[in-house]
């Protein structure tokens, strides 16, 4: 290597950093002013305020609802995810017929746009919706409601819809990781007398943690980004009980033109990206598991 | 990997695994059923003579398009300077790059909403292709700046001592051997892309504008909440993506998942 070719190489990254770092990095700073603003967008009379949207953000009961909704949308969508995800590859990866039509059905819902499935998710569970009616043609009658009518339901009712949206990924991995686990292995646990159950508690499970942390990951970072769901389905309601942040940001900058206060929120939901991301870059390099 | 060494094993797991699979394809079926409710298929003719509907193609295939080509060049030229060449504070750049990953784009609106008014590109393709290409990218240059570091430096080494440039080495020896990556960033790209909701709605007011996402909305207002005729028209949304997926499934499976690459 040259010299020239040494002091070349920073015109290689240049296109990326002014696309991504320079209009990411921008708009960040520009949201940081505008959050000390009382402005609706549009007029030229922005007022500044100070940190008082800030003050305001902290003490907004629906700011700390999204938050809870935040962390029961990631903690109840992981969970079902690795499960349904194990349990289908484990069940394609035994003797079972037509593994590719099964596997075509699990993972088509991720290829799906939110945005297309949700006025069928809507017509669902409305109150003469399918659900019901599936719940009435098998006895189960008396569960009828309006799922997504009710605070009681709403929200895990979007969180089903994030699972069924998000389980053909964790497949998928799971499905990649159980092929590298050795068939020797295996063998030998069943010699040794291992059932069906033992196995998967005692090697297959602790073989696939890797990949386990990656849909951990993944699903930390999509339970942030949640906005096309629950905007769509339910409009973060009845009465916030699935607001999320992204939704109550949309609603603040957009349909209220509070923008200033929008912007605040915002910045709130940067700090948890970053610091999320910061602890992955960490925890990543120390496992040196994942990378993402 | 579970043994079933009987037929009545097999037989449950078959059964198992069908009834699990059930409400996977529920949404599909009710959402079919629906849009033949009523008048039936007449929907579909209703909603296939709207004049805007090869528009929200057209308008998202434009819009795919030009982020994938902005995300493919940016993100393979970053990847082998990260990987590859010698750069003055280096991982600091990388480390910018990195803390946007997690970026929600919901965080963009307000900046981007005021500056699109300014520059007047509000309502016009560019305020979105710039912003979902900007939130791709780091992403992108990740997966690719990990997948050329296991390309050994002695291939490129070796075609320098041969006179080639450093360019040359790019093109004709690493830019070859990362089709694999190339596929996946495609494909994330594209879904990002095509499925994403939020930017359009914010920036593609004129419906001659607007992208597939943008649909059941406007099918809302154009019939007045007439679920069979929205459903119909999810259906007409989705077929593309189905057939998309069904004709390159390997592909869609690895770079959907890219996300856990090692």
């Amino acid at each position: 290597m040259n010299r020239s070719v040494r002091t070349s190489g920073f015109i290689w990254i240049l296109p990326a950093l002014v696309v991504s770092v320079g209009l990411i990095y921008y708009c960040i700073g520009y949201t940081g002013f505008i959050s000390t603003l009382k402005w609706d967008g549009v007029s030229p009379n922005q007022l500044s305020v100070g940190f008082a949207n800030y003050v305001q953000v902290f003490a907004d009961p629906v700011f700390w609802q999204s938050i809870t909704h935040t962390v029961a949308f990631f903690l109840v969508s992981f969970a079902g995810q690795v499960f349904l995800g194990l349990l289908f590859a484990l069940l394609l990866h035994s003797r079972v017929r037509g593994a590719a039509v099964y596997k075509v059905i699990v993972f088509l819902p991720v290829v799906l746009a939110p945005a297309t499935m949700a006025p069928v998710f809507r017509q669902i569970y409305a109150p003469d919706g399918q659900f019901n009616g599936v719940l009435k043609g098998v006895g189960l009658g008396f569960l009828q409601q309006p799922w997504l009518g009710q605070t009681s339901t709403s929200l895990p009712v979007i969180i089903s819809i994030a699972i069924w949206g998000g389980t053909g990924v964790a497949f998928i991995l799971y499905f990649a990781a159980m092929s590298q686990i050795e068939n020797e292995i295996l063998e030998a646990a069943r010699i040794d007398g291992a059932g069906n159950i033992r196995t998967v508690v005692s090697i297959i499970w602790p073989g696939l943690r890797g990949t386990t942390v990656a849909i951990a990951i993944l699903t930390a970072i999509s339970s942030l980004k949640t906005f096309d769901i629950p905007w769509l389905v339910s409009q973060g309601g009845p009465s916030y009980s699935t607001e999320f942040l992204g939704t109550m940001i949309y609603r603040e900058g957009v349909p209220l033109n509070a923008v200033g206060y929008a912007a605040a929120l915002s910045v709130m939901l940067l700090i948890l990206a970053v610091t999320i991301a910061i602890v992955l870059r960490l925890g990543g390099r120390e496992r040196g598991a994942v990378n993402v | 990997m579970f043994e079933t060494r009987r037929r009545p094993a097999r037989i449950l797991l078959q059964v198992v695994i069908t009834l699990l699979v059930i409400p996977f394809v529920f949404p599909l079926v009710a959402m079919v059923q629906g849009s033949l409710a009523g008048t039936g298929w007449n929907n579909y003719f209703v909603v296939l003579q709207i004049a805007e509907l090869p528009l929200f193609f057209r308008n998202s295939a434009i819009i795919a398009v030009s982020v994938i080509a902005i995300v493919y060049l940016c993100t393979m030229l970053a990847a082998f300077g990260f990987s590859k060449l010698r750069i003055r504070a280096k991982e600091f750049y990388f480390w910018l790059l990195l803390a946007a990953l997690t970026l929600p784009e919901v965080v963009l609106l307000a900046p981007l909403f005021a500056t699109a008014t300014t520059l007047g590109i509000y309502d016009t393709y560019l305020s979105v292709i710039l912003p979902l290409a900007a939130l791709q990218i780091p992403f992108t240059i990740l997966l690719a700046r990990n997948f050329m570091d296991g390309i050994p430096n002695e291939l490129i080494d070796a075609a320098r001592v041969d006179g080639a440039t450093t360019w040359k080495a790019f093109r004709y020896i690493v830019l070859p051997l990362t089709s694999p990556i190339a596929a996946a960033l495609v494909v994330l790209t594209l879904i990002g892309t095509w499925n994403d909701y939020l930017l359009p709605l914010v920036f593609l007011q004129d419906p001659s504008q607007q992208t597939v996402t943008q649909v059941p909305d406007f099918f809302i207002g154009a019939f007045n909440n007439d679920q069979t005729k929205i459903l119909a028209a999810a259906v007409v949304t989705a077929i593309p993506e189905i057939v998309a997926y069904l004709l390159l499934q390997r592909l869609f499976e690895r770079g959907l998942s890219a996300g856990a690459l090692k």
